[in-house]
């Protein structure tokens, strides 16, 4: 996990981020197709933009006073596990257990962006924990 | 009860499967040779569900080694395998998929995969590889499929206990009907059309996996094809049209358990037919 994937704590911005993957209109070919070499460097490469991530706690999981956070869209769902895990102070050994709209845990190699892409909720990826298992 | 034993397709993917050769870690063994260990395995199925019988054969061949105590784990060619994908997946990404771009013309059969039971990479794989976290991880992608299909997970979770229990179990016992007897109500979202089609697409050399919202219709409220899917996802590797078909040959074909299907298929069918038992369509990418 590179430096720049760290999830950062100021406050989301009034709007959504203008993330480039979300933008058909800038998909549009304009000359001949790249090389596959090419396609798969241009995949390769960090994305450094942004989503929004807002925590819910669950049961009886302490809660947080700041709860939405902008995160690496790059990243993997790995880094939100472990931001959440710093945020509340968990040891290794605390159990917790992190889903996606109170429905689904994503595993820890997951993208974010792919989950933000596919499940957010008004441009906000909704990320339950609890210190229990919940929804099977 | 269920028309399941129709589909002639479904069931020849279930049958799919792997010839592998497991290799020892020398490094393990006290440098002695251990003989491989062969089996069949499904495409479908996990590694998870194969360690207790390669663990045995360990255990019978290594007369006075005590090295298997640690978390068993696999490579191939030193790339950890995720023990969470199907092994068909893995197959596809690691040794079709990887042929394709070093040009290799042999098939990589049977798959040569060496058994680790010792510093089990924790950076590289998802720690725990127990039986208990594959069905965990298993019964995740199915209600992840699920909140694509139907934008909640309710068809899952109004499954009773023992029903989504069959999912699993299905697998465990390589029993089609059993599987295949929930899975239907499930990839067919019972006869509605679903919102989104739960797809991924792996490109080659590790690239980040490709998902996003896939409605089954175009804007033509046409049956979507994989092709128009692949096209949104990388236009340059898949055009909307074969251009001059003949002339020039398309850079890029598309995997799915092991085979090359028309890029023309309808995408729900596809979904429905030919997803892994995690309900997921994987498409593996390869430079042609």
């Amino acid at each position: 996990m590179s430096s720049s994937g760290t999830p950062s704590s100021e406050s989301p911005p009034p709007t959504a981020p203008q993330d480039p993957a979300l933008n058909p209109t800038t998909t549009e070919p304009t000359g001949p197709p790249a090389s596959p070499a090419t396609v798969i460097a241009n995949h390769k490469r960090k994305d450094t933009s942004k989503v929004i991530v807002r925590f819910r706690a669950i049961g009886n999981a302490p809660i947080m006073k700041q709860n939405v956070f902008k995160i690496t869209a790059s990243n993997k769902f790995f880094a939100v596990i472990q931001f959440l895990r710093k945020e509340l102070n968990y040891q290794h050994s605390d159990p917790l257990f992190l889903y996606v709209n109170s429905a689904f845990s994503p595993a820890p190699d997951e993208i974010v962006n792919n989950l933000y892409k596919c499940f957010n909720t008004d441009g906000k990826l909704i990320v339950n924990y609890c210190t229990s298992p919940a929804w099977g | 009860m269920h028309t399941t034993s129709e589909n002639p397709v479904a069931r020849v993917i279930w049958e799919g499967s792997i010839p592998i050769q497991f290799i020892w870690d020398p490094t393990e063994t006290q440098g002695r040779i251990l003989e491989p260990y062969f089996v069949e395995v499904p495409r479908c199925s996990y590694l998870s569900l194969i360690t207790s019988q390669i663990r045995r054969d360990f255990a019978a061949k290594r007369l006075g080694f005590t090295s298997d105590e640690g978390e068993m784990w696999f490579d191939y060619q030193g790339i950890p395998l995720k023990w969470h994908y199907p092994i068909g997946l893995l197959f596809d990404i690691h040794a079709l998929q990887a042929k394709s771009i070093n040009k290799e013309t042999m098939l990589p059969l049977p798959w040569r995969v060496t058994v680790h039971c010792q510093n089990f990479p924790g950076e590289k794989l998802i720690k725990n590889p127990t039986l208990k976290s594959c069905q965990d991880y298993f019964m995740s992608m199915i209600k992840e499929a699920d909140y694509l299909r139907n934008g909640s997970t309710k068809k899952v979770m109004n499954m009773s206990k023992s029903d989504q229990t069959q999912l699993w179990e299905g697998l465990w016992s390589k029993s089609y009907e059993q599987f295949w007897g929930m899975n239907q109500k499930l990839v067919s979202n019972d006869g509605t059309m679903a919102r989104s089609l739960p797809i991924r697409i792996y490109l080659p050399e590790n690239c980040p996996i490709i998902q996003d919202l896939v409605s089954p219709l175009d804007e033509q409220g046409q049956p979507r094809t994989l092709r128009q899917i692949l096209h949104a996802a990388v236009p340059d590797l898949f055009p909307l049209v074969d251009v001059d078909v003949g002339s020039s040959s398309p850079v890029a074909s598309v995997l799915i358990h092991g085979i090359k299907p028309s890029l023309e298929t309808d995408a729900t069918w596809a979904a429905q037919t030919m997803a892994y038992p995690d309900n997921f369509l994987h498409l593996v990418v390869v430079i042609e």
